[in-house]
């Protein structure tokens, strides 16, 4: 029993393609983890949602016109932010229905430059994610967008915190918390620019906010809820994966927003009151 | 293991270049703690002016009662005194500069500041906001642990330290945070209202913090209790748009003290 349950384990991790995507989300999983715990704190959830769909149409323009697709989805990615900056900018508007706006702008964009493609099939994978899809320089791609990212959240964590914690105080003593709030939105598309063959446009935004939540349910800190996020993460991006391998139907990106959200549930039952 | 992430961690802090957000404000009040020349603001830039062309000066170590009725501009008041919102003409100085973002020697307590709900921080961490003022950018919090004992022993938090910030009640987070001014080096206290919803033990342990003998601050408190004037040093007064100021014991009034 115990050998087949092994067998189980290790049949996949033969497979080139499996090691590489169990690389890739376990790097992922960890940044978007520790990204997230700020999403979460600070309510920017339909943001971080804007920013990971308005990918979309960066990298179908991107294929269409033939450069890189990360060009193309930081950019769509950073405009989807600095238009919906820019609609809330006016007195009276709503932040919220700016993003809103953005996010369905941007997704028909996608789906228009899709049918010019003339191919929904191959965008399959951009829309659900798809571990075949992860070669070997999309996993450096990952691991460089990863490192850049825990870096930048190591080097301005109190900065990060108090702005998100107080933000008079933040402005009081000089520390910019506009700035913070720009520079979060940046590191998150970059972040969801790194997962998106992984889980897919649709859903990236998961990986940020379901293991986050987890978190902020089990830690008192932000380094604990950040903790708690990662270990969530990387359960969840890794028994996703197994799920697909032995369920081709399941895509990677559903199998793994499936078992990230099984913790999830967990820590909402059982973590203590407060 | 963990040793050596954090020494390869500390490795590369050590490279970073460390910006500070403040100019470094070392030498003790003497003589002004507040001048304002002219000055006229409103609660925002472009909205009506609640008071107009204002002259008033506070000495060094003067407890000052900011009062007046609702409306009258208190907030707005101390909300330029702090550097949060730009005078609309007239010049104003704190502690021998215009307020403006990253003085160390200025803290403002809002009537009821705006922290994010739920945020997972303990009081002790709180507290530590303050020597951010003394830090930098891409500095971890290294020095100051000895202010934030002595912060949190001096307004009776000591036993709080390890308490979530969203359980505390309204009293102990107004102490906490009256902590954070203290560890923060702040000379000039600028306090919108902070009797306002407290339980008699955190009155009085605040009230002994502002108005205890070899005391070392400026404090100018917004507050609606006219019993409370006697134990200030002046009054300053905001009615229909202008400001008088006046000693507390004499009650007569003075132009422009």
């Amino acid at each position: 029993m115990t050998n087949v349950m092994l067998d189980l384990l290790l049949e996949p991790l033969s497979e080139p393609f499996f090691v590489r995507a169990l690389l890739a989300v376990a790097l992922g999983g960890v940044t978007c983890a520790c990204l997230g715990a700020y999403v979460v704190l600070r309510r920017m959830a339909f943001v971080s949602t804007a920013l990971t769909h308005s990918i979309l149409p960066g990298v179908v323009g991107a294929l269409l016109l033939g450069f890189s697709p990360y060009v193309g989805a930081l950019a769509a990615a950073l405009l989807t932010a600095a238009g919906a900056a820019w609609l809330a900018s006016r007195k009276g508007a709503s932040e919220d229905s700016a993003i809103g706006v953005m996010l369905s702008v941007m997704f028909a964009a996608g789906v228009a430059l899709m049918q010019q493609a003339n191919s929904w099939r191959d965008f399959a994978g951009l829309l659900f994610g798809s571990v075949v899809a992860v070669g070997p320089a999309d996993l450096r791609m990952i691991a460089l967008t990863a490192a850049g990212i825990l870096f930048g959240l190591r080097v301005l964590h109190k900065e990060l915190e108090l702005a998100s914690f107080d933000e008079e105080y933040a402005t009081l003593l000089g520390a910019r918390p506009g700035l913070m709030r720009t520079l979060l939105l940046v590191l998150v598309a970059l972040g969801s620019v790194a997962c998106v063959s992984l889980v897919g446009a649709l859903l990236t935004t998961a990986l940020f906010v379901i293991p986050a939540a987890t978190g902020v349910l089990l830690g008192r800190t932000v380094p604990q809820v950040m903790a708690w996020g990662v270990g969530c993460a990387l359960a969840g991006g890794v028994g996703g994966l197994y799920l697909s391998y032995y369920l081709p139907a399941v895509p990677s990106g559903a199998g793994i927003v499936l078992c990230c959200a099984l913790p999830y549930l967990l820590a909402r039952i059982f973590a203590p009151r407060r | 293991m963990t040793l050596f992430w954090q020494r390869l961690g500390d490795a590369a802090f050590a490279l970073l270049p460390t910006i500070p957000y403040a100019r470094p404000e070392k030498q003790a009040c003497d003589g002004e703690a507040i001048v304002a020349r002219g000055l006229s603001a409103g609660a925002r830039f472009d909205g009506p002016a609640a008071f107009l062309a204002a002259d008033f000066v506070i000495p060094c170590g003067c407890r000052t009662a900011l009062i007046g009725p609702n409306g009258s501009g208190k907030t707005t008041l101390l909300r330029v005194l702090a550097g949060l919102v730009p005078p609309k003409a007239g010049t104003v100085l704190v502690a021998g500069a215009p307020p403006t973002p990253g003085r160390s020697r200025i803290a403002y307590l809002a009537q009821r500041p705006q922290l994010t709900e739920g945020f997972p921080l303990r009081l002790r961490r709180l507290v530590q906001m303050g020597t951010y003022a003394h830090h930098g950018w891409f500095e971890e919090c290294r020095h100051g642990e000895a202010s934030v004992d002595q912060a949190l022993a001096r307004l009776g938090l000591t036993e709080l330290a390890d308490r979530p910030v969203h359980a505390l009640s309204g009293g102990q987070l107004q102490r906490a945070l009256l902590a954070r001014a203290l560890v923060q080096g702040a000379e000039v206290l600028l306090l919108d209202e902070p009797y306002a919803a407290l339980d008699a033990a955190s009155r009085e342990i605040i009230e002994r913090f502002f108005f205890d003998q070899g005391h070392t601050f400026t404090v100018l408190m917004a507050t609606h209790d006219p019993a409370d004037l006697a134990r200030f040093d002046r009054v300053l007064e905001l009615r229909a748009g202008a400001v008088r100021t006046r000693h507390a014991s004499s009650g007569h009034d003075q132009r422009d003290a």
